[in-house]
């Protein structure tokens, strides 16, 4: 009787993590990771135009939500535990494989941003895959991220004002593409009721 | 060098030196994995790329510093050199391993179940044709006068739907191909992680920690 309980439990877990779901996800990831590449000369306009004023750093939060997006994408079409977390995550390896200008520092972006991304799914228990899901992955996401950038890009030794406008900034960024516009693109799946193919 | 254990010691000394401040560890590190790469005979290109991209963030880090950081010169510098040392460091494992290996390594060597394995290196190498079918997309979108840009929802559904569909139709075909999820498998390649690893792991990692005690500047 145990056994079968076990058993059962078992096949309950692969039935989300099974291999066309883990392609899927995959898939996803790269998809974004590419589109997101394809925009890549945005980041360094910006850069060089922020650059002689010194606002270099904006250029990075100004973008950060369109570099997020792969992990709640993925965490709304496969509905699972680690969803997010691994679109995330593969996402920014893409970046790395196809050349980007991050090196290994992709990698671990990609970990952070992963973690943000799934912390929000896991906050509403996986069962809120709605705008309130959505928004506490969001929350999640900006929080850490930034959390992550005080150190690595030294945003902890900036004056409060322009570490508040940053933060500001890159929260709205995730707003739009991680909020807005992943709500617009899971509307269009709801229709479609691509779920069911 | 075993390409899991190599892309683990890449990622534990970026991830170190990110809360380090050390100058003149970063640059070690930069001189390092230059003459690594060097060794292994990279195009003059390839890097080309990896001095000149880096260059944006990097200087634009270091200005906003020198500007309006409390932490002065010295530190605008080693984040200066902390995106250097990411890119080489990173540049040591993508120009030298395949992502084939690591799939490999990261199966037989690091227990990852086959299905997350072989699943995202199925997904990986269909990166040309993805490329491609984005292109798709946007030129038929552009045939009905629609044009689709990275901010368009419709693109990004498009592009799921394109998951879909190969997603289900690649795991039916590795499937017909034998492949059955959690279940032990024979190799055709088979890739160890040998003492000398450990070894070059350990030593390497330890050379750093001595180098962030000893060089505070």
């Amino acid at each position: 009787m145990d056994n079968k309980v076990e058993n059962h439990q078992q096949h309950q877990r692969q039935s989300a993590w099974n291999l066309r779901n883990i392609i899927l996800i995959a898939l996803i990831a790269i998809f974004c990771g590419i589109i997101f590449w394809g925009a890549g000369f945005l980041y360094t306009a910006l850069t060089v135009a922020l650059t002689p004023i010194g606002m270099a750093p904006a250029a990075n939060d100004l973008l950060m939500g369109l570099w997020t997006m792969a992990g709640p994408l993925a965490g709304f079409v496969i509905r699972t535990y680690g969803s997010a977390f691994l679109g995330e995550f593969l996402g920014a390896a893409v970046e790395v494989f196809l050349g980007g200008q991050w090196g290994a520092g992709a990698f671990i972006s990609g970990l952070v941003q992963g973690f943000g991304s799934e912390l929000g799914f896991a906050l509403t228990g996986y069962k809120h895959y709605d705008w309130i899901g959505l928004n506490a992955s969001i929350f999640t996401t900006v929080v850490i991220t930034f959390a992550w950038d005080i150190y690595k890009n030294g945003y902890g030794h900036f004056a409060l004002p322009m570490i508040i406008g940053l933060f500001v900034i890159r929260y709205i960024s995730t707003f739009v593409f991680g909020g807005l516009l992943t709500k617009a693109i899971v509307k269009l799946l709801n229709r479609s009721n691509a779920y069911n193919l | 060098m075993n390409p899991g254990l190599k892309l683990l010691l890449v990622m534990l000394i970026a991830l170190e030196i990110s809360f380090t401040q050390s100058l003149i560890v970063n640059v070690i590190l930069i001189a390092v994995s230059l003459i690594y790469i060097l060794l292994h005979r990279i195009s003059f290109k390839a890097l080309f790329a990896l001095v000149f991209w880096p260059l944006f963030p990097a200087l634009g880090l270091f200005v906003s510093q020198w500007l309006y950081g409390d932490a002065g010169i010295h530190f605008a510098w080693i984040l200066f050199t902390r995106i250097y040392a990411y890119v080489f460091l990173g540049a040591t494992f993508t120009l030298t391993s395949s992502i084939t290996d690591l799939a490999l390594t990261l199966e037989q060597d690091f227990r990852l179940p086959s299905k997350f394995a072989y699943g995202v290196l199925a997904a990986f190498n269909l990166m040309p044709k993805i490329t491609e079918e984005i292109k798709i997309i946007k030129t038929s979108a552009l045939m009905r006068g629609e044009a689709l840009h990275f901010w368009s929802p419709e693109l990004y559904f498009k592009a799921i739907l394109s998951s879909i569909q190969w997603s289900q139709n690649l795991a039916e075909a590795m499937t017909s191909h034998g492949f059955v999820e959690d279940q032990d498998r024979t190799h055709y390649k088979i890739i160890k992680i040998t003492t000398l690893d450990w070894a070059l792991l350990i030593v390497l990692f330890a050379a750093v920690q001595a180098m962030l005690y000893f060089i505070r500047y």
